[in-house]
Parts: structure tokens; sequence; C-alpha cells
């Protein structure tokens, strides 16, 4: 008994329209609706309506994606509450299997765990936040004792360290500290504008961290940027548009990378 | 277990998704938060899948057993804000569209279509789910996916078919 003979049925007119009709099948079909008009007139009609909605709804799936629901935002969200939920974050992330969506992100760079760039990024605004709202004494050494602060830091961290020099930016150095973290201590260097816009230099040295490209983190109140070179991490913060920041953050990653 | 892949899945199935939550929801807006809970709820579910196979049909269905709890939140509500007519339900159509008769009456016609009736039409004729692939995003049997898409297809094309007669009346006139 051949697959010809069978009647056609409606289910079929249906896989004729979505194009899954099986092959073998075609043949009988296309006959049926040749002896038939009226269905034929009917599978016709379908086959516009499917593209008149695919048409209809072309554009939604043609539009950039809103930031809100950009995949990266939403993942460095969660690893930024996850972190302030719990310290140890990190192993939960690693347990997950999450530890590899750094690569994706950072495209092709050393992949160190995403939680250790939220960490990073967490501690400097935290700091950021202390300090620069600090009125009194925003820095433990001001802008006069630049070699002083550069030597106390860099015995502290462990690492050769000093204040950025962004005057040619528009940004004058205030002084800085020393900052806490889990990780350890970490430097403090702040900076502002001719609008009295506060700006931190936030450097932390990380154990086995690699390194990161440079990566926008959005908080509450500021935004940062934050990287990872040869395992320090480096976090710029401000209440600065991204794009301003960034270009900060380019500056001050270059100054680094001459220094060290 | 490679969750870079599942994550870069997961991104190229976000046009689609917006695609088909705008076309179910009818408000552009309400569409965006359903696919954000959609991505949330994913997320938190990364570690229960095993490969890259199917995050598509994975994502649909995370976004349709959303997409039904707030039905059933709406329902339960008191009477009042319609599930079935919108106000935004031309919002979808690109400007030039919306001077296009067939293409507002057709989406007009798609809304007054039970839902259960729309999501089946949606899944298979836009998004190009297969029907099994389709029957499992909405938890029916795939005879059930059958009967909805022939009863919403046939409706969909008695009404539009209805309303084109009007433009040839205007010309005789």
């Amino acid at each position: 008994m051949s697959d010809q003979s069978r009647p056609i049925a409606e289910e079929e007119l249906h896989a004729y329209v979505d194009g899954c009709l099986e092959a073998e099948r075609q043949p009988a079909v296309l006959r049926y609706l040749q002896e038939h008009p009226e269905i034929a007139r009917r599978v016709g009609a379908y086959q516009a309506q499917r593209a008149a909605l695919r048409d209809a709804f072309r554009e939604v799936a043609a539009e950039p994606i809103p930031p809100r629901l950009g995949l990266e935002r939403l993942v460095q969200r969660r690893l930024s509450r996850q972190w302030r939920l719990w310290p140890a974050a990190a192993c939960i992330l690693v347990g997950l299997g999450l530890g590899g969506a750094g690569g994706w992100f950072l495209h092709g760079g050393m992949s160190p765990n995403p939680a250790t760039i939220a960490m990073l990024a967490q501690a400097a605004v935290s700091n950021h936040m202390v300090y620069t709202a600090d009125k009194r004494r925003p820095t433990e050494l001001g802008a006069s004792q630049r070699d002083d602060l550069a030597r106390w830091v860099s015995n502290r961290l462990n690492h050769q360290v000093a204040p950025p020099d962004l005057s040619a930016e528009g940004y004058s150095y205030m002084g800085g500290r020393l900052a806490a973290t889990p990780d350890g201590p970490a430097g403090q260097f702040m900076y502002t504008n001719a609008q009295a816009v506060r700006l931190t230099v936030f450097v932390l040295p990380l154990h086995s961290a690699n390194s990161a490209p440079i990566q926008h983190v959005d908080f509450a109140h500021v935004d940062g940027c934050a990287w990872i070179d040869r395992n320090i991490g480096y976090t710029v913060v401000g209440d600065l548009p991204p794009a301003e920041l960034r270009r900060l953050a380019e500056i001050v990653r270059r100054q680094f990378e001459a220094t060290t | 277990m490679a969750v870079t892949g599942v994550l870069s899945h997961i991104e190229e199935c976000i046009p689609a998704l917006r695609r088909y939550a705008t076309a179910l929801l009818r408000n552009r807006e309400d569409a965006d938060d359903l696919v954000h809970d959609c991505l949330v709820r994913a997320l938190d579910k990364l570690h229960t899948r095993r490969d890259d196979a199917d995050v598509r049909a994975w994502l649909f269905t995370i976004m349709h057993n959303l997409f039904v709890s707030q039905l059933r939140r709406k329902k339960s509500r008191p009477a009042g804000e319609p599930l079935t007519e919108s106000r935004e339900a031309t919002l979808t159509l690109r400007p030039d569209q919306e001077t296009n008769l067939h293409f507002r009456d057709l989406v007009a016609a798609l809304n007054r279509l039970p839902v259960e009736q729309r999501s089946v039409l949606l899944l298979v004729s836009v998004e190009d789910l297969s029907y099994a692939e389709a029957a499992g995003v909405l938890g029916i049997p795939i005879g059930t996916v059958m009967s909805r898409l022939a009863r919403g297809r046939e409706r969909l094309r008695q009404m539009t078919e209805g309303e084109q007669v009007r433009p040839v009346l205007r010309r005789v006139k």
C-alpha cells in the first residue's frame, strides 16, 4: 500500500503551509489541491496569513535590544546581588558553572571568575561612597603628600603604585588613602573636576585573577569601570556618563601600564 | 558544561522572545517586562541545563509558564482590564504598515482569537517552532497543537476575509 493513496489529512495541509510536510507526501498533497480548488484557496489564504504575520511582527525582532534586557547587565546585576548576599558566592558561582561566563563576556580574555570583578567593583564603589561624601576629610593624605601616599600604599599592597595624573583631563588630584576590602588592603586615589564631581581610582591586588579588559559596572548611585591586569584589579568610579568614565579608565590604565 | 555557549544562545534568542511577547501581550512595555522576567528565570535555572540543545524551546517554555501564571493572577483580580482588546494593538506595527489596512486588520483579528490559539499560531507561524516543540513549550499534546492551529488559522481567515470586502465596496461607491 503506497503512501500516495492515503487520504489527505487536515494536519498535512498545515504541514504543507508550514513547510514541514514529509517529502514523499508532497506530490499527493499537491494533486489533492489541484483537484479541490476550494481547499486550495483556503490553503493559499493560510500561506498568505503566515507570511503576513511574520511581516507584521518582523520589526520588533529587528530592533536593538533595550539595555535593561541586555544579558551582560542581567548577569552582572545577579553577580553583585549574590556577592552582597554571601561573600562565598564565588564558590557557588563556580559550582553553578558560571565561572566560564567570564570568558564569554570578556571576549577571549583570561576569564577570571566574574565574581572577582563583582567583588572588586563592589569594594571600589563602597569606598567611593564613604570617602567622597566626606566633606572634611575625604583623603587620608592630601595632594601635597603624593609621594608619601605612594610609598605607604605600595608597601601595604606589596606592589609599586603611584596616583595617576589626570590634570590634562580636567581632574585635579586631591589625595588618597589605604582602603579596606574583603580581599585585603587597597589604594584609593581621589580627583575632582571643575564641577566638583569626585572620581576615585581604586587599586586592589588580587590573587590568581590573571587579566580582564575594562568593563562597565553600574550600581544604584554611581557607575564604574573595572579591569584586571596581571593580578592587580583596578576600578575607576564616579557619577559620570559611561562614555566619559570609560575614556578616563583607558587613560588610567595606560598610565598604570607605563609605570609597572 | 559550556555555559559560555548557553549564554550566547540565550542572547541570540532575545529578539524572538521580544517578538513573541509583543504579539502575545500587545503592549511593548508588558512584553519587555515578561522577557526580562524570563531571562532572570533562565539565569536562575542555568545550572539545570546539561547542554546547548534546544535553548530556544527552553526559553519559550519558561516565558510561556510566566505568561500563564500572569494570566492567572489577572483573572483572579476583580473585573476590569480586559485582556483581549487593547489600545496598544497597533503599536506592534511599523508606521508605514499602519496605513496598511491589511496588516492592521490582521493584527486586530489575531488579537480577537482565544489566547490558546494565538500562542500556537505565533509559535508555529512566526517563531518557526516545530509542532513537537510548540507542544513541549505549551505543555499540551501535539494533537491539541494541530487542532488549535487549524481552528486559529480558519477563524483568522474568516475574520480577515470578511473585512477585506470593505475597500472593494468603497471603490464601487
